[in-house]
């Protein structure tokens, strides 16, 4: 016997609101983009805790589907990004508010 | 408790210290390698709760591809983060308020959840059976998984082809 | 079943007849696109194993009393399975045949026909794409597969009525047959889906399956036959949707006799065929389907009458003898429907590749002109001719009577005798249009000219004999399907016997017989012919058609009863005026008088709470990790 599953969806909460600290309150790119991959981690360990809680491996072949959108969203992420960089020179959210 | 409890409760605190050492790290290459930290320990997270083939793959592309690109784009970017202002208020209070309400409301919902004290028995998915289900009962998801990635190509050779042959390389 | 597949030979010789086309077309157009000679050796090789593979399952499965299906899961995600395999029996086994020999013999005289075309390979590769859609049509086991190989052999005619994309008509008419089939498609793909709903799987044998009568409602059951019915209509090019049939022979010859005889627009009576059983639970939609069926052979008949273009004419023709075939099966005579399908089949491809000798030869599509020039001096395709347009026309004893006269011994049964009265109106004017050409074309008007044509033909004797060769070439299919023709009609008796364990759980009558209908047609079909000779034919005939003296029927028929004149004041009056006017006045007061407003409400709004709205992205990830637990606030408690 390992932990209760209650155990797991804590740490997937406490997780989960870390990373939404992280995409919220840093005034910087990329600490947003790191916050959505904390956000995802925490997802993906719920989704293997409960795999293992019903014995389905449906969680674990969601992690997989999860870990490819992650790769996709990071990508994109970063590159927006760097093109957003060249265009003002600096990463900070609150000078982009052209849509005020 | 046994001897299971105690790896889940260590790889807990490695994850949520590291996690939480990394989202307040002023120099974003501190933050990354705190993060790569976190992540490991998700790995072996999932090693633990049966899952041996993910835990390999949160090694390869989470703390290795994801955040090595991190790395790269933020020693490339150059971005001078001494000025950045942390944790402004205006966006501390709302997010800390709300924070605690959904800290409330999860270990509620929890709590009361009849499922959640079921005990978590060891068991291990081989990686040779996660690979037969996912493809044998997942063939279009994957299919469709690779057609986001195609995209995700795509727009990024798009994005990237400005000026300076500056282009990311995706995982 | 899949584990054992190499041992099943059955299922061997399948998955070689369909595969062996679709491996050459890509074949070609991957490597060998550049040589024109390689890519020809490599289509007809698959046609080849094709026609093989396609003749042995028929002697092979000769007495098949029960279908066999082969199925293995294709796609599959979660509780989504897509099965995709293979159904053999009698009727898609019929098929496979008749469209592996036919597309073999027009592979054949194509090597005469496309020679030195720029295209060669390009021409090629797609027609072995067509063959291999149309033969995985027919062997497909659920309505999903067979729609997708559906649309596959739309797309792939579309390809091929433009293959002369240079030419601007050549295009134009691709698009409309792209599109026109495509509108009978829409309401296809509703029906499948309204039965997949109510049934829940698309397996063939289960929608032919008497049973589901009780898992569907009788008015669903109808709704959705109907809809199946509207992409027969299309594919098959029957009213309303039947103008782009004529259009379509801007393709390439050998392409306009595939695209008639066995492949698209064969596909709709095949689905017709296919799904018979589960037509035949709605009567409604079997009246429905006689109507339109009646309807479409006789208005082709007489757009047929007045035409001058030889391709014209038996495009016409084909649309007529669909129309047939629908009201044989629509009467509900299986194998008069099957029959006349195979039969029409060899000589529809034999008529369009004689056409295709004499436009080769005399590069005109006009009946007069190709008179004037000597076209009778071409005695292989002048006999082949004469004998397939008997066949059309049902004279006694080519494969076209025998096939006909069942359908008229099976619209004979009906209560209503009007259906029999319009059939062998039909007859009369299938004779008198399938000979009106025959007779302008064999006893031109000025004699002289003809002296002087044939005065002209030894001159051309000396031509280089790659012509020759070619001409030789394009003869060997041309006899060989005017065989079929004549002999195929013998056969009548043992094909029934064949498909006699088709559908035999649905009970259906055998066809009664009807001493006097063979006369009575027959004597209907002479007397077309005979009209056709006083008119065109007897030495000093006036050579004008007894429509061509009545004016308004004259414009009304060569106009092809304006109906593309209606779809174009149509398309202008309603779509672009009417609709499109209402969608624009929509645009400009409420979609933009909304957008403007919620834009001007945006700001007020937004001025009103510009303190905590920065316009940031940092304040809308915020605004919805609040509204997130609000909401989980509201949902848990």
């Amino acid at each position: 016997m390992i932990v209760p599953f209650s155990h797991v969806l804590f740490l997937g909460g406490i997780l989960f609101l870390m990373g939404i600290f992280c995409s919220v309150t840093r005034r910087n790119l990329f600490m947003i983009v790191l916050g959505v991959e904390i956000m995802l981690n925490a997802a993906a360990i719920v989704f293997v805790g409960a795999a293992l809680r019903w014995y389905d491996l449906e969680g674990q072949a969601f992690v997989l589907f999860v870990l490819a959108v992650a790769a996709t969203e990071v990508s994109v992420g970063l590159a927006m990004i760097v093109y957003a960089y060249r265009r003002t020179g600096s990463v900070d959210p609150s000078t982009f508010d052209l849509l005020k | 408790m046994t001897f299971f409890t105690f790896i889940f409760f260590l790889l807990a605190i490695i994850i949520v210290v590291s996690t939480g050492l990394a989202i307040t790290r002023r120099n974003l290459v501190h933050a990354i390698i705190y993060l790569v930290f976190s992540f490991l320990g998700s790995a072996m997270l999932f090693y633990l709760l049966g899952a041996p083939l993910l835990a390999a793959f949160e090694v390869i592309i989470y703390a290795g591809a994801i955040m090595v690109l991190f790395l790269f784009i933020v020693m490339s970017v150059k971005v001078d983060s001494s000025e950045e202002k942390m944790f402004p208020f205006s966006q501390l209070a709302p997010t800390a308020l709300f924070g605690f309400i959904y800290i409330i409301i999860g270990v509620v919902v929890v709590v009361k959840a009849p499922g959640s004290y079921a005990i978590l028995e060891t068991a291990v998915a081989t990686p040779k059976d996660l690979g037969h289900y996912t493809l044998a009962s997942h063939w279009l998801s994957v299919e469709i998984v690779s057609l986001l990635l195609l995209i995700a190509l795509i727009g990024v050779l798009c994005l990237g082809q400005n000026k300076k042959g500056k282009t990311e390389d995706k995982t | 079943m899949a584990v054992l597949w190499s041992k099943d030979v059955t299922l061997l010789a399948a998955v070689a007849a369909t595969l062996a086309p679709f491996a050459s077309f890509v074949l070609i157009m991957v490597f060998t696109r550049s040589h024109p000679r390689l890519s020809a050796g490599l289509s007809l090789s698959a046609a080849g194993i094709s026609l093989i593979c396609a003749l042995a399952l028929l002697a092979g499965h000769w007495d098949m009393p029960e279908p066999i299906q082969y199925s293995g899961n294709w796609l599959a995600s979660g509780d989504i399975h897509i099965p995709f395999g293979y159904l053999l029996d009698p009727v898609s086994l019929l098929m496979l045949a008749v469209v592996a020999v036919i597309g073999f013999l027009i592979l054949v005289y194509s090597l005469g026909y496309m020679a030195g075309d720029p295209g060669f390979a390009r021409y090629y590769a797609l027609m072995s794409l067509f063959l291999w859609a149309m033969m995985c049509l027919a062997l497909s086991p659920t309505m999903f597969q067979l729609y997708v190989f559906w649309e596959l052999v739309g797309l792939s005619s579309y390809f091929l009525i433009g293959f002369w994309y240079e030419k601007f008509s050549a295009s134009q008419a691709g698009k409309k047959a792209f599109i026109m089939t495509r509108a009978g498609d829409v309401a296809m793909f509703v029906g499948v889906i309204l039965v997949l709903l109510n049934l829940g799987n698309l397996n063939i044998l289960d929608m032919d399956n008497p049973s589901i009568a009780g898992r569907i409602p009788q008015n669903l059951l109808t709704l959705s036959a109907l809809l199946i019915f509207g992409g027969i209509i299309g594919k098959s090019a029957q009213f309303p949707l039947l103008t782009w049939l004529p259009d379509a022979m801007q393709g390439p010859t050998p392409v306009s006799a595939l695209l008639h005889s066995s492949t698209m627009v064969a596909a709709g009576v095949y689905l017709f065929e296919r799904l018979f059983p589960f037509f035949s639970l709605s009567p409604h939609a079997m009246a429905a389907g006689l109507a339109i069926g009646t309807i479409s052979m006789l208005l082709a008949s007489t757009m047929a009458m007045v035409s001058r273009d030889i391709k014209e004419i038996w495009a016409y023709s084909t649309i007529s003898q669909l129309g047939f075939m629908l009201m044989g099966l629509d009467a509900g005579s299986f194998f008069s429907g099957a029959f006349h399908l195979t039969t029409h089949a060899a000589f529809k491809a034999l008529l369009f590749l004689c056409a295709g000798v004499f436009i080769h030869k005399f590069a005109t599509n006009d009946i007069f002109e190709l008179g004037e020039k000597g076209s009778r001096n071409l005695r292989v395709p002048m006999v082949c001719t004469v004998i397939a347009a008997g066949a059309l026309a049902g004279l006694p004893p080519l494969s076209g009577f025998f096939s006909k006269e069942l359908i008229l011994a099976g619209l004979a049964g009906l209560a209503n005798p009007l259906w029999l009265a319009a059939a062998l109106l039909g007859v009369f004017l299938t004779a008198y249009y399938a000979f009106r050409p025959i007779f302008i074309v064999l006893f031109p008007h000025h004699s002289t000219s003809s002296q002087k044509a044939s005065s002209a033909s030894p001159d051309s004797g000396h031509e280089d004999a790659h012509d020759q060769a070619a001409y030789r070439l394009m003869a060997i299919p041309l006899l060989i399907l005017a065989g079929m023709t004549l002999l195929l009609g013998f056969f009548q008796y043992p094909l029934q016997d064949f498909l006699k364990y088709q559908y035999a759980y649905l009970g259906i009558p055998a066809d009664r017989h009807y001493g006097w209908l063979p006369y009575v047609a027959s004597f209907l079909a002479f007397g077309g012919v005979g009209v056709a000779w006083v008119e065109f034919g007897r030495p000093g005939a006036a050579r004008v058609g007894f429509v061509e003296r009545i004016p308004i029927l004259f414009r009304l028929f060569s106009e092809r009863w304006y109906l593309d004149h209606l779809y174009r004041y149509l398309l202008e009056r309603v779509v672009d005026k009417g609709l499109s006017h209402i969608f624009a006045q929509n645009d400009n007061k409420v979609i933009d008088g909304s957008i403007d407003g919620l834009g001007h409400g945006t700001v007020e709004s937004g001025r009103i709470i510009a303190f905590l709205h920065t316009g940031m992205i940092q304040y809308r990830l915020l605004a919805i990790f609040v509204v997130m637990v609000l909401l989980s606030l509201y949902f848990f408690f």
